[in-house]
């Protein structure tokens, strides 16, 4: 099925497309107001037209969003963004400017700030209230679609259904019951389709797996890193080496579905405990005490012997943790491999072979060392 | 050929020297030590009996421009931080991890409280959090809402809460009084300053300019090595004084100026002698830039705003949070430039993308093509890295304001 399939079927079905910016957009709002939204990652689309706006010192997430709203802005009634990071705080006006250049109409554009300071430091509970409000009567003015609580509700519930899914997936993976390549394949699919089709796509692949049996196959255990999974040649690469990907780490995975508050009083409540608790990111930036021990603990409850950290190239949020959490993972005896991807490198994943290979054989040097039995897994 | 010191060149080496001496002096007596980021109020900290208040951007950019910013960011690439990383952490990385030595001032005094903020950038956190693991030392984040119009009054409220939290915090780790009084007294002395900052810039408009934009990059440092000091505002005053008196006398820096052109973005570092002499022998003057256009200004405007004695010194300074370009969005961007191309003359910009900054840069290409397009000047885009001269490509660099020039020149043949 093609990515914006389920767009375009929304659409169709007179529902707004919200599309939204990367990374941790308010979902569950916009689908409870009866908007179709989507997350504008894992795109693949080559770039050209937004390069006459966009540098190419900018990441690949932010140049293809670029190409895919200057190209297919007819696929969104609405753009939403907030400040996740300082190259998509800038893109908004850019891609007005790029439709205008066009002849395109620019879709209306939503934002939110997310407050960026830790909750024993300063309480911004009341400005991220008055953030969600504003948000919700803008949504109101645009679509004349009325929010209730009712509804809301009803959407967490689901929005939560299909995290919780996506936990049981990864836990299909770490047991060897999964590839990790059909496993990203399902979720990248997944975030592109309305909530309740990722919820039918997720419960077909989970219960498939479940008379599946356990790989008995002591492979290398390794927790996969970065804001985007590696490409699809990449995770073939990462199977067919004999790792094992027992966790992640990845801002457009685990980091998004890790989550969802338990309990809250009202939207206002829920988006203040959604973000304040949410799963560390390097991008939310008062979770980054916590993000370094939630990693520390993940390798431990996975007795992971591996970290593959996915640069993705000019992200500077990811690349400023990455010495001092390399530090910290090799204290405990953890090897680290660093790959940086950039734009096109799907093409290119055939030289990543051997550093993931010689990754591979370090993690069983080491095992061997150790004592420990490595039966490396058929290719 | 070598410009003479002034007054107010001599003034400010001792300014600079002055403050890293009483840093240091004042850290080894017991000082307690904040290290901020450029648009921290520090007149918080002047509210304070025994704070020292260190920038780590303006120590990175000395570095730069004493031309060890190279040496500095290999030895923090050699630690595992990218080249891909904006340079200034990289030089300030470089000297905490052993490098010391390398700085023109042995570095900074060790902190005991870090205060970054995200309305420049939001790697500054970033930045301060590597310290902040590694040193072990409570990092402050002071959250300031991007701007794509005039700054909300919500958003004010919520820097001002921010500011009562960083006062709170800091009576609880010093153990003293936040003094009002002194605070009250820092910010007028700011706002004076900044009163005589404009002046000084105002000399620009004059033609030929009474200065360079890289005289204000160079006189930029003391507002955040000196801020919401009496010898700031003496400072900023004789600079203004002088450069009115040499405009009177006819001394300007390009006498046969025939080119007036505005720089956007930070300052390169590394390049400011070279690039402001060989510019001058093609009767060219980069007489303006928005980095330094926009101090004492607001979000999209580069116009004076005043210190009112109607208003909280307090609510002056979070109003005027989102003052620095970054922060704010292509729109006022526009406002801004398109005020300073009228009000200075500029016949040509330089748009100067920038790897280091991507919050600066990120939206030049469509702002360059709508200036060229409101006022039918040219405009040409080069490539470069403030501090990290192993970024920089001289001629090609010099290649693109070549043709610049000649471009100016074409069209004025042509009228």
């Amino acid at each position: 099925m093609k990515p914006f399939e389920g767009m375009r079927r929304q659409k169709e079905a007179g529902k707004p497309v919200i599309g939204c910016f990367p990374l941790y957009p308010p979902v569950e709002l916009f689908h409870s107001m009866g908007l179709a939204p989507v997350i504008l990652w894992g795109l693949t689309c080559s770039v050209h037209d937004a390069d006459r706006h966009v540098q190419s010192y900018v990441c690949s997430i932010a140049r293809r969003l670029a190409q895919l709203v200057m190209t297919e802005n007819d696929l969104f009634d609405g753009i939403f963004f907030y400040n996740a990071c300082d190259t998509l705080r800038n893109l908004p006006e850019i891609l007005r400017e790029g439709l205008n250049a066009s002849d395109k109409v620019a879709p209306r554009m939503f934002r939110l700030h997310v407050p960026m300071v830790p909750t024993e430091q300063t309480d911004s509970s009341d400005y991220l209230a008055n953030e969600i409000q504003n948000l919700i009567d803008a949504l109101e003015d645009a679509y004349g679609m009325n929010f209730s609580e009712e509804k809301f509700a009803q959407s967490v519930l689901l929005n939560r259904k299909a995290r919780a899914l996506c936990m049981r997936l990864e836990d299909a993976v770490s047991q060897g019951k999964a590839s990790f390549s059909e496993f990203c394949d399902t979720l990248m699919s997944a975030n592109f389709l309305p909530v309740d089709e990722q919820i039918e796509l997720l419960e077909a692949k989970t219960a498939a797996l479940e008379v599946s049996e356990a790989s008995k196959v002591d492979d290398h255990r390794v927790i996969v890193s970065g804001i985007l999974p590696p490409p699809p040649k990449v995770n073939k690469l990462i199977d067919e080496a004999g790792l094992r990907v027992v966790g992640n780490d990845i801002a457009a995975f685990r980091r998004s579905y890790a989550h969802t508050p338990e309990t809250w009083t009202d939207a206002y409540d829920y988006y203040l405990h959604f973000y304040r608790d949410h799963f560390p990111c390097t991008t939310l930036l008062y979770s980054a005490d916590r993000r370094i021990e939630e990693i520390l603990k993940m390798t431990e409850e996975h007795k992971a012997d591996g970290f593959l950290f996915i640069g993705e190239k000019f992200c500077e949020y990811e690349y400023f943790e990455l010495p001092y959490l390399e530090g910290r993972l090799k204290e405990r005896g953890i090897s680290v491999l660093a790959i940086e991807i950039s734009m096109e490198d799907d093409a290119t994943a055939e030289t990543y072979r051997t550093r993931i290979e010689a990754f591979t054989e370090m993690l069983a040097a080491g095992k061997s060392a150790a004592g420990g039995v490595t039966t490396k897994q058929g290719v | 050929m070598a410009r003479e010191k002034t007054n107010s060149g001599q003034n400010l080496t001792q300014l600079i020297v002055g403050s890293y001496m009483d840093a240091f002096n004042r850290w080894k007596s017991g000082a307690f030590v904040v290290w901020g980021a450029i648009l921290i109020p520090a007149e918080i900290f002047k509210g304070f009996e025994n704070v020292v208040y260190c920038v780590p951007e303006t120590h990175a950019a000395l570095c730069a421009a004493k031309g060890v910013g190279p040496e500095l960011c290999e030895r923090a690439e050699a630690l595992g931080y990218s080249i891909d990383l904006c340079s200034y952490p990289r030089i300030d990385i470089g000297w905490v991890t052993g490098g010391r030595k390398i700085s023109p001032t042995s570095g900074l005094p060790k902190p005991d409280l870090l205060v970054s903020d995200n309305n420049n950038c939001s790697l500054l956190v970033k930045w301060f959090d590597v310290h902040h693991r590694n040193m072990h030392i409570p990092h402050f984040i002071l959250d300031v809402p991007f701007c794509y119009g005039p700054q909300k009054e919500r958003d004010l409220e919520y820097i001002l809460d921010q500011f009562k939290d960083l006062i709170s915090i800091m009576e609880k780790m010093t153990g003293q009084r936040f003094d009002i009084n002194k605070f009250y007294e820092a910010s007028i002395h700011t706002a004076l300053a900044l009163s005589e900052w404009k002046r000084f810039i105002e000399f620009a408009k004059h033609r030929p300019s009474g200065l360079t934009a890289f005289d204000s990059f160079v006189h930029m440092a003391p507002l955040f090595t000196s801020r919401g000091t009496p010898e700031l505002v003496e400072h900023y005053r004789l600079l203004a004084d002088e450069t009115e008196e040499r405009v009177r006398s006819g001394v300007f820096p390009v006498p046969n100026e025939k080119y007036r052109l505005l720089w956007d973005n930070i300052a390169p570092w590394h390049q400011l002698s070279r690039m402001s002499t060989r510019l001058a022998e093609l009767n060219a003057n980069i007489i303006a830039a928005p980095y330094t256009l926009c101090i004492g200004g607001l979000e999209g405007s580069f116009e004076l705003f005043e210190l009112s004695l109607e208003k909280d010194p307090m609510w002056y300074l979070a109003r005027t949070q989102n003052m620095s370009v970054c922060p704010y969005g292509l729109d006022l961007r526009l406002n801004a430039m398109s005020w300073a191309i009228e009000e200075f003359g500029i016949d040509g910009v330089i748009f100067a993308s920038n790897r280091s900054c991507k919050a600066f840069s990120v939206m030049q290409m469509d702002q360059q093509r709508l200036i060229s397009e409101r006022f039918n000047i040219p405009t040409v885009m080069i490539e470069f890295d403030h501090a990290d001269a192993r970024k920089f490509n001289e001629e090609s660099v010099y290649i693109s304001m070549e043709a610049l020039l000649e471009s100016i020149e074409a069209r004025r043949a042509a009228v």
